[in-house]
């Protein structure tokens, strides 16, 4: 029954959408009317989504998708993520937050209605795209043909809480770029007055909060549960997620210092066409399985087929319409050599520029599979050695940028941030002298702690203290880089800085970490509702009264016979202790510890960055 | 020029696009990479009959002559679904070669598994120790190779072959 509903308002909402598109050519209506289909068609979307869930959380196996990936031993949470934890309902996710985007648009006041109405229609035809997609390839709503009792499970893999809410949370930032997309494409066809921009801004910073926090949980779940130690791998759906980041930073930036100049313009269009693009590449080269990872289920090619020619028709699309409808060439712009608007602009340079060198490694091995028949596969040191040293000289630049002028050479205070440079450049000197030195350590150390020095600087010469929200949003752009700034020292830290001891342990062993004794305590197996558990018990520091306890081990899923590894970690402010229980043998079990210095403040800079995302939004 | 870079990102957009679509069309499973030695030299290779130790079966036995290498095993599963369609092989193409790896078996059950279900093979080599697989890249089994009179393979499928492998990619190449 709640399959029917779901499937219905999902064709009532496509068929809305339809529409809406001829109301620009054939039937015309109101505003009111207007508003109220496309409220309607969100609506319902929604309303199918949530028929979708509902069947999740009641088991309702005579739905085939819900047979296929739930279980209703299942805890209720990973019922609810299981309505995303697969191809089809997560392709419905992305539709219903493409819903919920072109909804709250439709309440923007403030800008010209004729330009709200045919960004609106722009989402409705994207709608039209991807409900299409959904209906004819894949399909959430279709009946199981035989009668069953129970589901095949969820990957036990996803079976976590920080990954359940990953997803929603990833696509509000990927699908959030459609409304940038559409306000742009709008924007070129009605060439009104600067209005939109300001509207573009605020959507694109909520987008890009949103990817934000989305790539971070994504990284911090593969950190705690992949077991390898590491928060990321240049996996290639870290890379696609990580391409509109960067092309939605250099928009953010853009649209912070736009004023009216038109070549600005033009490459705030072209930024914001980028984005949504590669957000829209992204999904294809995941939902399509030609890239091999956790994140493909099961593959199929008509599926990829589809999904490829909706790239092509909005990317095509997009940049056509930039072709023919580019905006007019005015003033140039006001370029000096140093001051905000030349910083920001190589600062852009260089985002594209590694942008498209994650691009390029990305789909190098379709590439070369395609005209060789090889595989080959790039990975981490590729992205090191390319990607790193293109954005060090952004990050440079960055921590000065917002203390230079608009109109002048003149830096401010220039003589204090000199002297700051060089005292902090003898003291991490000094530190990675009686430190292994290491040219990497030294470098990203280096650049961490004086982006967070010249913003810190910048706040405290340039402003007076005061503790309001005003204030909060005045020196909004320096906390953001400082919140980059502590993320750089935490990324530095954790990988240059990384040490690792191997065990071969039986139970009741002690054995040294760190200076510190660790009591390999004892294996124990309990049984969850859904999985059987193996752990290790380690005490760490017996020698103290308050001994920490941590736990590794091993979970085994019988429904769908994977087992997934735990990492054990104990979380300081300085340093995170990761403990790896591996297999045995002889009654030896071997035991993996990493020693990871300030892996905290890698989450800590992301959390601030978010910070200054939601506060940005916030201001005009 | 102005108009060269705003057509860069067509064109960018079509070379990827011509390349994935390639690629979905070409029914590449991320899975299942493409082997190495494709359009490359036979291994070389030497193992003894499943039936008589004293024959023995080098690469230079199979030069001039269309040969279709099979690894199978006793308690592969997969193996015994692929097994009757190469009686139909056989019959087909009498002077193709077939060639059957026994891989990672004892002598006794692999016995017992040809004369249950068959034997459509012309020459059973021993692989008890896995290393002729080793060489020809053996990903798991069932897999089949096809060398053609020079000694190149020139296909190679992983997994049971079925009828409409036969049909459509095997035999074109006969």
């Amino acid at each position: 029954m709640s399959s029917l509903v779901g499937f219905l308002s999902l064709v009532f909402a496509i068929g809305i959408n339809f529409y809406l598109f001829l109301s620009r050519y054939i039937f015309k209506f109101q505003k009111q009317k207007f508003n109220l289909f496309i409220r309607s068609a969100s609506l319902l979307t929604l309303l199918s989504f949530f028929s979708l869930m509902y069947a999740y959380v009641v088991s309702d196996f005579s739905n085939y998708n819900v047979f296929q990936n739930s279980h209703s031993n299942k805890p209720l949470i990973y019922k609810i993520s299981g309505t995303w934890g697969n191809h089809e309902g997560s392709m419905l996710l992305w539709l219903s937050i493409l819903s919920i985007f072109s909804f709250f648009f439709s309440f923007t006041k403030n800008i010209d209605e004729s330009f709200q109405r045919l960004t609106l229609i722009i989402q409705s035809l994207l709608h039209i795209l991807f409900g299409l997609f959904i209906v004819f390839t894949s399909n959430p709503f279709l009946v199981n043909s035989i009668l069953v009792n129970e589901g095949l499970g969820l990957n036990p893999i996803l079976q976590d809480p920080g990954l359940a809410v990953h997803p929603p949370i990833l696509y509000g930032g990927y699908v959030g770029y459609s409304i940038v997309f559409s306000i742009a494409i709008a924007g070129l066809f009605q060439n009104t007055d600067d209005e939109w921009l300001y509207v573009a801004k605020k959507w694109s910073l909520i987008s890009w909060t949103f990817l934000t926090g989305g790539i971070a949980l994504g990284s911090y779940w593969a950190y705690y549960e992949l077991g390898w130690g590491g928060w990321w791998f240049w996996d290639p759906v870290e890379n696609i997620s990580l391409m509109p980041w960067i092309a939605g930073l250099a928009l953010v930036h853009s649209l912070m210092m736009v004023r009216g100049e038109q070549a600005i313009k033009k490459w705030i269009v072209f930024l914001s066409i980028l984005c949504f693009s590669l957000s829209v590449f992204g999904t294809f080269l995941v939902r399509s399985g030609i890239l091999t990872s956790v994140h493909s289920f099961a593959a199929d090619a008509s599926r990829g087929i589809f999904i490829l020619l909706i790239f092509f028709i909005v990317t095509g699309f997009g940049f056509l319409v930039f072709l023919l409808k580019e905006p007019k060439k005015s003033n140039a712009l006001n370029l000096l050599f140093i001051n905000k608007v030349s910083a920001l602009v190589i600062n852009n340079i260089l985002m594209i520029i590694a942008t498209l060198t994650i691009l390029l490694g990305t789909i190098y091995p379709i590439i070369i599979e395609v005209l060789y028949n090889k595989r080959i596969s790039v990975g981490g040191p590729y992205f090191n050695s390319t990607v790193i040293p293109i954005m060090i000289p952004g990050f440079l630049l960055m921590s000065i940028a917002p203390i230079l002028s608009w109109q002048t050479n003149k830096m401010n205070n220039s003589k204090k941030y000199v002297l700051a440079f060089i005292i902090l450049s003898v003291l991490v000197l000094i530190q990675s002298y009686f430190l292994d030195f290491n040219t990497w350590g030294f470098v990203g150390l280096l650049l961490g702690f004086w982006i967070i020095l010249a913003s810190m600087i910048a706040i405290f010469s340039s402003y007076k203290i005061k503790i309001n929200i005003k204030f909060f949003k005045i020196i909004n752009p320096h906390v953001a880089h400082i919140g980059v700034g502590i993320a750089i020292v935490g990324i530095t830290c954790s990988s240059v800085f990384q040490n690792e001891l191997d065990f071969n342990l039986s139970e009741g062993d002690k054995f040294n970490v760190n200076g510190k004794t660790v009591l390999f305590e004892k294996i124990e197996t309990t049984n969850q509702i859904n999985f059987q558990s193996l752990r290790g018990r380690f005490l760490f520091d017996i020698e103290k009264n308050q001994s920490k306890e941590i736990e590794a081990g091993k979970n085994y899923y019988p429904v769908s016979k994977m087992i997934t590894s735990e990492a054990g970690i104990l979380h300081q402010w300085n340093k995170d202790i990761y403990f790896i229980l591996g297999d045995q043998k002889n009654n030896e079990w071997f035991v993996k510890v990493l020693i990871n210095p300030f892996v905290s403040f890698i989450w800590l800079g992301v959390i601030i960055m978010i910070y200054s995302g939601l506060i940005a939004v916030t201001r005009r | 020029m102005n108009r060269i870079i705003i057509l860069t990102p067509l064109i960018i957009l079509l070379i990827i696009c011509i390349f994935s679509l390639t690629y979905l069309l070409s029914g590449k499973d991320p899975n299942k990479p493409p082997s190495a030695l494709l359009n490359k030299n036979v291994p070389s290779f030497e193992s003894t009959s499943l039936y008589d130790k004293k024959e023995i079966i080098r690469t230079t036995d199979i030069i001039n002559r269309k040969t279709l290498i099979n690894f199978f095993a006793s308690w592969c599963s997969p193996c015994k679904i692929e097994h009757p369609l190469f009686f139909e092989i056989g019959k087909k193409y009498p002077e193709l070669y077939l060639l059957g790896f026994n891989h990672k078996d004892t002598n006794s059950d692999a016995k017992k598994y040809l004369e249950d279900d068959g034997n459509p093979y012309d020459f059973v080599g021993v692989d008890s120790d896995g290393l002729i697989a080793l060489e020809f890249g053996v990903f798991g089994l069932p897999e089949t190779y096809l060398i053609n009179e020079e000694g190149k393979i020139i296909y190679k499928f992983m997994g049971p072959i079925t009828i409409d492998i036969l049909k459509n990619e095997i035999e074109p190449l006969l």
